[in-house]
């Protein structure tokens, strides 16, 4: 019998898309560990192949989005984040993730800032897959859509030009298909060059089921039970268990 | 006490009162010496220390303490005010009322009882094993299945919001979740609402009689905004809500929040046993909110503004977070024993609660500090934030400090119970505080009058000139508009659970009338919904009551519940309860929520009331209406069931279940043209739930497609509601709908009467659908189009109304944007 | 020893001051916010430093401006606000806390304040009054209000 591939959900104080995301990892596979940040020691990676981030308010969001928990994290473990990866890790982190990876230095550089309209926004977006070869987004189409929750998930670089670089060299893993807060060519997810670390603003973990979508009537192409989320982490548990 | 013909009796008369009979046998407590104090002596200390106690209560006090042969102290007098303030004891509803209604008396002996517990009991024992427990844990529970339960309660942060409406409202919801972490052993918050009454957005400066009061768009931006900054952090979707706008409210705002929550069956019953330790997790004790549930006593006016530097609290979610998370985590663990929340009364009304029965000591010495200097009386009764009381065994202090690190939540050994039934409190050594808690359930009982006189009329509907242009008006008017700037600042998504969202249909920006969650580790969902009609109770306080049941019921079954398995909250704000016609409103209110709850075996489970929402502007005192509002959860047996109320298929066909009555009033239509004592709807039980237990079956047997329920802009709005999901234009007919005879086309069109739903069926099961309602009010009413993109309503021949719903989406979509 | 940052967005531009009040003024006002940390501590002046960019300010997005000056320049006032003592600032606790977690931290912060800063664009600078009103609540807030001179 196959062994199932361990992935430990890192938990911040205020973190609180945990459960759903820990859901949607078991439900593809995935033997799933939500571990608190003052449990977390270098040892906690061993044997582990994905390290997620899920969404939230990680110590309120005070000061910027994600600057705490990434300064505690530094504090905590140093450099190990970095090592799991190199080491072949993968990293996924959802929204509040998202930023707290770019703010780690394991994603393209960048920040995520407050949406152009100044408010929070939670609602459904389409989203351009274009990374297909990602081992985050295989088994997704060219168009789909999941649901944002966010008041800064307005991804900007010190120069426009550094934007318009991750869409020509395939960092952009993720656009958004409409302008939805002010990104940078619209940017909604970004991944790093080993291909093994994602961060994006919208939720896949809230589309795991088709009745999750708005629209009673809505179906995916093989009208089956699943929503657009399941399918990006079966891209994700198909990457990490093909490359053993 | 003096003799004050003597100059020195006269110096002695002249000191403040507690100066004269206080003593204090050490820095942080005193004992006040009232055995022979006068009536108005008493109420001189009531009013010194903001007590809220009446006359009779302190004359009870009194009474009390003569039995017990001593005095009190300060900490004592403060716990006893706590619980018998209107917040934690329901003095008014408890209260025996003189009530005239059109000449007719009658004496109603505590409304509580007679209207809601006895007429819920009478329901439980109707469907026994249905509601697992009302009235005594901090909310209500109901069956979802065999394993688990899921509960709501509500309430309401009205003063604090009009002071600093985001901290106010910030806390308020924070307030409520802690009501469900401590339900049962602790369940788990799954989903919010809010409520807000406020003046309309537009009001002019100069309209607002009053200094200090923030005008009404300041209130709704920082109400808004306090919710979304608590709800969003504490990872619990906002999924239902609504707010009324009125010019009674630019003075007043209401606040309601409501939490619902699920837990295991198992986990329900909970008991402190002697031996048990007492500990508190969570934030620190400072001098937050001092003074807020006796405060909430007493009416508002300008200076109250300035004065209530220290009732202010300020909500830090990240730290109820952290508690959340050890206390599911505790509960899972089997480490909690029995859990409350630390709400209004602090550490006083949560350690009251928990050792009333068993007795125990808490050592005020170990409350971990915010700031120094508290004495024994503040630091017993101070409303800081996200804290919580559990009780647990000795054995388990280890573990939890353990979790407690885990989480980085503060864990405090307070105390213990000891099975004496006394409460006792420490502080530096000495004793500050030995009640028994039973001799406290004997607050005096209020008396009463009230009255209320019938003011409704019927008159003649007015003539309608051009539907379409009133139909577009009343798309535009606040009451309608569409709340989507707001709904969108909260996370009405996460925990990934609302199957059926406030905003849905294709479009994804239509409104529903109900909220549908998932719930982890069932098969059966939970629907919420709510109703709140204060237009109607200004004419008719009874029709209100029975609307607002109705309503609430018939979304909740719209949205697939089960008619049958239904409870409802009652949440009441009303102005001033000495005032003979308020208090004859709410008590005509009452008879009505509760002539339909039993009528329609919807139990109330849990509710909550609020005073003295009166302001002193310089015109007078400005009251708000009896502003109730009826929320409630349903359970939903099959995600199959799920329906929601926007168009789906172009080649549908509409049918229209219920009865259309003459009667304009209460509606927004009336309203705006000003019918003033226009006849407000009744509400005729057996017929209509009749009808949604047939609509029910009919949902089981995969026979309606969209379901939307007719209230606020009657026929013509909820038409064109369901028409927002763009899928198609509507064809309509009026002609063979079940009515009154002689009914007016606005009454047809815009008339609010209740119990109606507008169901959307396939065109080969409309034969299955109006068989089962054979002998019960059901039509056709028309069907979608792809031939046009309109709503087209029509009577016979005459073509009323003839709109593209892109229009009219527009204007409702937009309405209130430019304010939020 | 005490020092000023001022911390203003490089990516978010001039709102419309409108937004923010009750009822509209016709003036045509705009409005940038920054937010200004006055920092108390002694010992290493350039550990308090780093302290303070590392934690607080972001490279990339933000411009960080050290100084009792106004940050920005060409406003027609500022409204200056903050957490009254005794209410609770929710963001300096979170810092603190930061602080308080760190082993060696090379500097003692003894006192951290933080204002909000509200620049107003426009105009004769007569309608600072509307702004403290609608912005503004006496119940948790302080405040002051800076004129352009000249």
């Amino acid at each position: 019998m196959e062994e199932r591939p361990c992935a430990v959900l890192l938990k911040f104080p205020g973190t609180n898309c945990d459960e759903e995301t820990a859901r949607a990892l078991e439900t593809v596979g995935f033997l799933t560990e939500v571990l608190p940040i003052s449990a977390l020691k270098p040892e906690s990676l061993v044997g582990v192949s994905l390290v997620v981030l899920s969404g939230g308010f990680s110590y309120g969001d005070y000061v910027m989005a994600g600057k705490l928990a990434k300064l505690v994290t530094e504090q905590k473990v140093g450099e190990t984040l970095k090592e799991f990866r190199d080491n072949g890790g993968y990293l996924l982190g959802i929204c509040n993730g998202f930023q707290i990876l770019t703010q780690l230095g394991l994603l393209p550089e960048g920040s995520l800032v407050q949406n152009t309209s100044g408010r929070y926004q939670c609602k459904w977006t389409t989203l351009e897959n274009r990374a297909s070869d990602s081992p985050f987004l295989s088994e997704l189409p060219e168009t789909f859509e999941f649901p944002c929750a966010h008041a800064e998930g307005r991804f900007v670089t010190a120069k426009p030009e550094e934007a318009k670089e991750y869409l020509e060299n395939g960092a952009a893993a993720l656009i958004y298909a409409k302008d939805e807060n002010g990104s940078f060519e619209r940017i909604a997810g970004l991944q790093d060059e080993s291909g093994r670390v994602l961060g994006l603003m919208p939720h896949p973990e809230r589309f795991l089921y088709r009745q999750d979508h708005y629209d009673p009537d809505w179906k995916d192409e093989d009208a089956s039970d699943w929503g657009s989320g399941y399918y990006f982490f079966k891209s994700l548990h198909k990457s990490v268990t093909s490359a053993d | 006490m003096g003799d004050t013909d003597t100059v020195e009796g006269a110096e002695a008369a002249e000191k403040p009162i507690l100066e004269r009979i206080a003593e204090a046998p050490a820095d942080h407590y005193r004992i006040l010496k009232i055995s022979d104090l006068g009536e108005d002596e008493l109420f001189e200390i009531s009013q010194a220390m903001k007590l809220s106690l009446s006359r009779e209560d302190m004359l009870a006090v009194q009474g009390i303490y003569k039995g017990w042969d001593r005095e009190p102290t300060d900490v004592e007098l403060e716990v006893i005010a706590q619980t018998w303030s209107e917040h934690c004891k329901h003095r008014i509803f408890g209260a025996v009322i003189e009530h005239e209604v059109d000449g007719e008396k009658e004496t109603v002996d505590s409304l509580f009882k007679t209207y809601i517990k006895e007429v819920s009991e009478r329901i439980f024992d109707s469907k026994p094993g249905f509601v697992l427990s009302a009235f005594h844990d901090n909310a209500g529970f109901i069956k979802l299945d065999d394993e688990m339960a899921v509960c709501l309660k509500a309430e309401t942060h009205n003063h604090p919001s009009a002071i600093e409406p985001y901290a106010g409202a910030n806390t308020g919801l924070g307030g409520v979740i802690r009501d469900i972490l401590g339900a049962g052993k602790g369940a788990k918050p799954i989903a919010s609402l809010d409520v807000f009454c406020f003046g309309a957005p537009d009001t002019d400066m100069d309209d607002i009689k009053a200094d200090d009061v923030i005008h009404p768009l300041g209130v709704m931006r920082g109400v808004v905004r306090g919710v979304r900054d608590y709800g969003n952090r504490m990872g619990i979707p906002t999924v239902s809500g609504a707010i009324q706008f009125d010019d009674s409210y630019i003075y007043n705002p209401l606040v309601y929040c409501g939490t619902a929550g699920t837990i295991l069956i198992k986990d329900i019953e909970k008991k402190v046993g002697p031996g048990m330790r007492i500990v508190a997790v969570g934030g620190r004790t400072g001098r937050d909110g001092l003074k807020g549930a006796t405060f909430s006593s007493a009416a508002l006016d300008t200076e109250s503004h300035e004065g209530d530097q220290q009732a202010v609290q300020i909500g830090n979610p990240i730290e109820e977070k952290k508690a959340a998370d050890f206390v599911l985590a505790a509960r899972d663990k089997g480490l909690t024993e029995f859990i409350t929340d630390c709400g209004a009364g602090g550490f006083s009304s949560a350690c009251g609660e928990m050792l009333e029965e068993c007795g125990g000591t808490i050592d005020l010495d170990k409350i971990q500090l915010k700031e120094p200097g508290l004495v024994s009386w503040e630091l017993f009764i101070s409303e800081s934030q996200e804290r919580m009381v559990l009780a647990v065994k000795n054995e388990s202090i280890l573990a939890l400090q353990k979790l407690a690190d885990l989480y980085e939540t503060e864990l405090t050994d307070l105390g213990s119970a000891d099975g004496s039934g006394i409460l006792k409190v420490t502080h530096h050594g000495e004793t500050v505080c030995k009640l028994d808690c039973s001799k406290l359930h004997d607050a005096p009982v209020r008396q009463l009058k009230a009255k209320w006189e019938k003011l409704t009329e019927p008159i003649d509907a007015p003539a309608l000139e051009n539907a379409g242009r009133t139909l577009r008006g009343l798309l535009s008017d606040f009451a309608i508009v569409s709340r989507e700037p707001i709904i969108r600042e909260f996370d009405h998504e996460v925990q990934g659970n609302t199957v059926l969202k406030p905003l849905a249909g294709a479009s994804g920006d239509a409104p529903q009338d109900a909220s549908v969650l998932r719930i982890n580790g069932s098969e059966r969902l939970m629907s919420m919904s709510l109703a709140i009609l204060p237009e109607w109770g200004k004419t008719d306080p009874f029709a209100m009551g029975t609307a607002c049941v109705d309503e609430c019921v018939r979304q909740l079954v719209a949205s697939g519940a089960d008619p049958d398995r239904i409870a409802i909250l009652d949440n009441f704000c009303v102005g001033n309860p000495e005032d003979e016609s308020e208090l004859g409103a709410l008590v005509e209110t009452v008879k009505g929520i509760a002539a339909a709850a039993e009528a329609y075996g919807a139990p109330f489970i849990s509710g909550k009331d609020s005073f003295y929402n009166y302001f002193e502007t310089e015109d007078g005192p400005v009251s708000i209406p009896v502003t109730i509002l009826i929320s409630g959860i349903g359970i939903v047996d099959d995600i199959e069931h799920v329906t929601g109320s926007s168009l789906r298929h172009a080649d549908s066909v509409f049918a229209m279940i219920g009865h259309s009555g003459a009667q304009l009033g209460g509606s927004v239509f009336a309203r705006r043209k000003e019918l003033g004592n226009a006849e407000v709807p009744a509400t005729n039980f057996e017929t209509a739930f009749a009808c949604y237990r047939k609509y029910y079956e009919a949902v089981k047997a995969g026979l309606i497609l969209s379901a939307h329920d007719v209230s606020e802009g009657g026929l013509a709005v909820c038409l064109a509601e369901a028409g927002f999901s763009g899928k198609a234009g509507l064809e309509i007919d009026l002609c063979s709908l079940p009515a009154d005879d002689e009914i007016s086309k606005a009454a047809l069109l815009f008339g609010e009467s209740p119990s109606r739903l507008v169901v959307e069926i396939a065109p080969g099961n409309l034969e299955k659908v109006a068989e089962l309602f054979d002998g019960l009010p059901f039509a056709l009413l028309g069907r979608a189009t792809d031939e046009h993109a309109n709503l087209r309503i029509e009577w016979g021949k005459e073509i009323l109304i003839d709109e593209p719903l892109n229009d009219l989406k527009s204007l409702w979509k937009n309405g209130l944007a430019q304010y939020y | 020893m005490r020092k000023i940052f001022e911390i203003s967005d490089r990516f978010i531009e001039a709102g419309d001051a409108n937004g923010l009040l009750y009822e509209p003024l016709d003036s045509g006002l705009t409005f940038r916010r920054t937010r200004r940390y006055e920092v108390e501590f002694n010992g290493d002046k350039a550990a308090a430093e780093a302290f303070v960019e590392k934690t607080l300010f972001d490279e990339i997005s933000q411009e960080l401006h050290e100084g009792e000056d106004p940050a920005l320049s060409d406003y027609s006032f500022i409204v200056e606000y903050g957490m009254k003592p005794g209410a609770l600032d929710l963001e300096k606790e979170a810092i603190l806390t930061y602080y308080r977690g760190i082993e060696e931290p090379g500097f003692e912060l003894k006192d951290l304040a933080i204002r909000q800063r509200l620049y107003v664009f426009g105009g004769s600078g007569e309608d600072s009054d509307r702004f403290v009103r609608d912005i503004c609540n006496g119940a948790v807030h302080n405040w002051n209000v800076i004129k352009k001179n000249g």
